[in-house]
């Protein structure tokens, strides 16, 4: 049955100097683990090479991880280069760690998610299946 | 539906049924107990010796805490020059005696904060210390000299940039630099194999580490120019034998390189340090830290040709694990970092820099800082740990362990050798592929159960008044504001500075690259000229033939093109 379907794409993505990585690591082998295709940008990133990765790749979502606090920035500009290509249909998550009163406003600019450290994780996996409607 | 969601039950069971697994935290699996027959191979002379005597297990120092206790420092590094001077002051008064530096993401990056990819990971992690006018502020006050300085960046640039920040701030206020005392990490290894640093490509690394070592040695004699660094390796999922194994395989190769091509002997150099890390594992640590000191002595003696005494001896500076540490129950962390402390002071360190219990949530606060120092001062002064060295040296179970981690660091060591030493094992990708296999072991464990981690996959129970307010007070993400400020003053310093003098010094640091020569003392003349991070690693990669900036998004600035041309 899941042969049949087509794989979720996913674009793992690390923008900017923060070094944290083990946390995309992990998600990196959870991912395929739960029979995803995912494309790891590796650290040191840019918003615009996060969106030009998205499109190439015909990504279905972006998960970004991010341990300095400073996903709100970073989710903004990955969203506005995602626009800048065109590519509006392609969903944003967020995991890491988020400031609590950062939690609303990224929900609000569409980035879902916004998990914390020692999410189980298929909670995440099941959230990017509900998010892409698989 | 999926058997590894979280059932609540199943909590509870294991709550009645103790313990679930028999293996230590690097996966060493350990008896019931220990008895005479476990040591019998054991020589007390040999193996063990008084403190302060070959091969240093039981402490370097004969009469080790009594006379000097551990160094208790860490990490103070918060979102501008002057709030990181006032937390510093107010730390030195709550017993804080090491001085630990750092800088924020994109500075150890070796980028400018006003370069496109600085903006989202500015000022996390610690101050912009993108010149020297930011170190004149943060140290305004501060005594330079016979106070320890521990600089803890992360690339290779940041040690060597962050090194000749202290001589040039003390040549302008008339004084010795060979009062200078404290360390750096400068491990060209941990940079790439954790960081993936793009600042300086491996042969520039590998040569300014080289220098900087030199130059230390030669200038400095009380700075320890080189740590190598086994903390970073562990949090991104080294174990304990992994981590070293590591720190052993890149002092060998370093110094190595240093005696055949610097002209220094391994007793110029004196002590060797190594920055390790402090788990929660607590006998395993005790046990690290004991074999390391051992391990180091024969080799200093027996491979590398050491002399003296100190140039046996391993001092050991810590980091607790600031993995350890969860955002759920953070009250839990105070636990966690007490007893990782305890394990460092049986264990003989030589300073301790202990994670705070908030620092899973944010920055830590001044009052989690404090904590630790307290926490230090209690462990001495009402616990009395410290009066005794080495006080579990002779327990059955720690000589057998601490024996087993040496055994298992050889074979590891072996392996290396066997896949062409440590610079290949990192070119090739051996070495992450070995830390990546262990992390990933250590994931499995805590999905199926057989790891707790208590609050997170066991024990979950409620947050309560307590918890919340630690998540509230743990220091918060720096500003949009504070950003734009930043960026606004390294423009101005760019403005104000005399720009003739920074023409030469950024000039000469180039042509010191480009000739082989090295590059310290250009490189503390530019600082004095407020060049900033990001232009002395553009000088120096483009001595060496690679693109200015390291992430190839900017051009060369206009005022090092006419630097290096005129």
């Amino acid at each position: 049955m899941a042969e049949a379907e087509k794989k979720i794409r996913v674009v793992l993505a690390k923008v900017g100097c923060d070094i944290h990585e083990r946390g995309a690591l992990t998600l990196m082998h959870a991912f395929r683990d739960a029979g995803m295709e995912v494309i790891y940008t590796g650290r040191y990133a840019t918003a615009e090479g996060v969106a030009k990765t998205a499109v190439q790749e015909g990504a279905d979502l972006v998960a970004l991880s991010d341990s300095t606090g400073s996903m709100r920035i970073i989710a903004a500009d990955v969203l506005a280069a995602l626009k800048k290509h065109g590519a509006v249909d392609v969903r944003v998550i967020a995991g890491g760690l988020i400031p609590k009163n950062d939690l609303p406003v990224l929900e609000k600019m569409g980035v879902t998610g916004n998990f914390g450290p020692g999410t189980p994780l298929d909670v995440i996996i099941d959230h990017v299946r509900r998010v892409i409607g698989t | 539906m999926t058997k590894t969601r979280t059932d609540p039950e199943v909590c509870l069971d294991r709550s009645a049924g103790g313990i679930v697994r028999t293996e230590l935290q690097s996966g060493l699996p350990v008896e019931v107990f220990y008895g005479p027959d476990d040591v019998a191979g054991l020589v007390y002379g040999r193996d063990l010796g008084d403190p302060g005597r070959f091969p240093y297990t039981r402490g370097i120092y004969p009469e080790m805490y009594r006379n000097r206790l551990w160094i208790k420092s860490f990490i103070v590094s918060y979102s501008s020059a002057e709030e990181t001077n006032r937390a510093f002051r107010a730390n030195i008064a709550s017993g804080q005696n090491g001085l630990r530096l750092l800088a924020d993401l994109p500075t150890q990056t070796g980028l400018d904060p006003d370069h496109p990819s600085s903006w989202n990971s500015m000022l996390c992690g610690g101050v912009s210390t993108y010149a020297l006018n930011v170190y004149e502020t943060m140290l305004e006050g501060l005594p330079l000299e016979n106070i320890d300085y521990e600089l803890a960046h992360s690339s290779i640039s940041s040690a060597l940039f962050f090194y000749c920040m202290f001589p040039a701030l003390m040549e302008r206020r008339g004084i010795d630099i060979a009062g200078l005392r404290g360390s750096n990490i400068n491990d060209p290894f941990r940079a790439k194999l954790v960081y993936a640093s793009p600042d300086f490509p491996n042969e520039v690394g590998r040569r300014v580490c080289l220098d900087l070592i030199e130059f230390g040695a030669r200038h400095t004699p009380k700075w320890k120019a080189f740590a190598p660094n086994g903390v970073d390796p562990c949090q991104t999922g080294a174990n304990a034998i992994q981590e070293l194994a590591g720190c052993l395989g890149v002092a060998v190769t370093m110094y190595e390189e240093l005696i055949e091509k610097r002209g220094l002997k391994l007793d110029d150099i004196g002590a060797t340090v190594f920055s390790l890390d402090a788990e929660s594992d607590f006998f395993e640590t005790i046990a690290k830290f004991r074999a390391a000191r051992r391990m180091w002595a024969r080799i200093a003696k027996e491979r590398l040709g050491a002399t003296t005494p100190r140039a046996m001896s391993l001092r050991i500076g810590i980091r607790t694990s600031g993995l350890s540490l969860q955002t759920q129950k953070p009250l839990n962390n105070a636990a966690r970092i007490t007893l990782q402390v305890l394990s460092c002071v049986l264990g003989g360190v030589n300073s301790i820099d202990a994670s705070s219990m908030d620092e899973a949530i944010g920055l830590p606060s001044t009052e989690a800082r404090h904590f630790n120092l307290d926490a230090q001062h209690i462990i001495t002064h009402e616990a009395n740990v410290p009066l005794v060295a080495d006080p579990l040296g002779g327990s059955y179970y720690l000589e057998a362990l601490t024996d087993r981690i040496e055994r298992g660091v050889n074979e590891y060591l072996a392996k290396i050798e066997k896949n062409g030493g440590m610079w290949a094992c990192l070119e090739s990708g051996w070495l992450r592929r070995q830390i990546e296999a262990s992390r990933l072991k250590v994931q499995n464990e805590k999905s199926s159960g057989h790891r707790l981690i208590i609050g997170v996959n066991a024990y979950q129970g409620q947050e309560g008044p307590i918890n919340r307010a630690i998540e509230r007070t743990a220091y918060k993400v720096p500003s949009e504001t504070a950003r734009r400020r930043t960026v606004t003053a390294i423009r101005k310093l760019r403005k104000d500075r005399d720009p003739e003098l920074f023409k030469t010094t950024i000039k000469e640091l180039h042509r010191a690259a480009r000739e082989g020569r090295n590059v310290v003392r250009p490189t503390i003349e530019a600082a004095k000229a407020y060049a900033t991070i990001g232009e002395v690693v553009g000088a120096i990669r483009l001595a060496y033939g690679y693109p200015y900036d390291p992430l190839e998004d900017i051009e060369t600035p206009a005022v090092v093109k006419e630097a290096l041309r005129g």
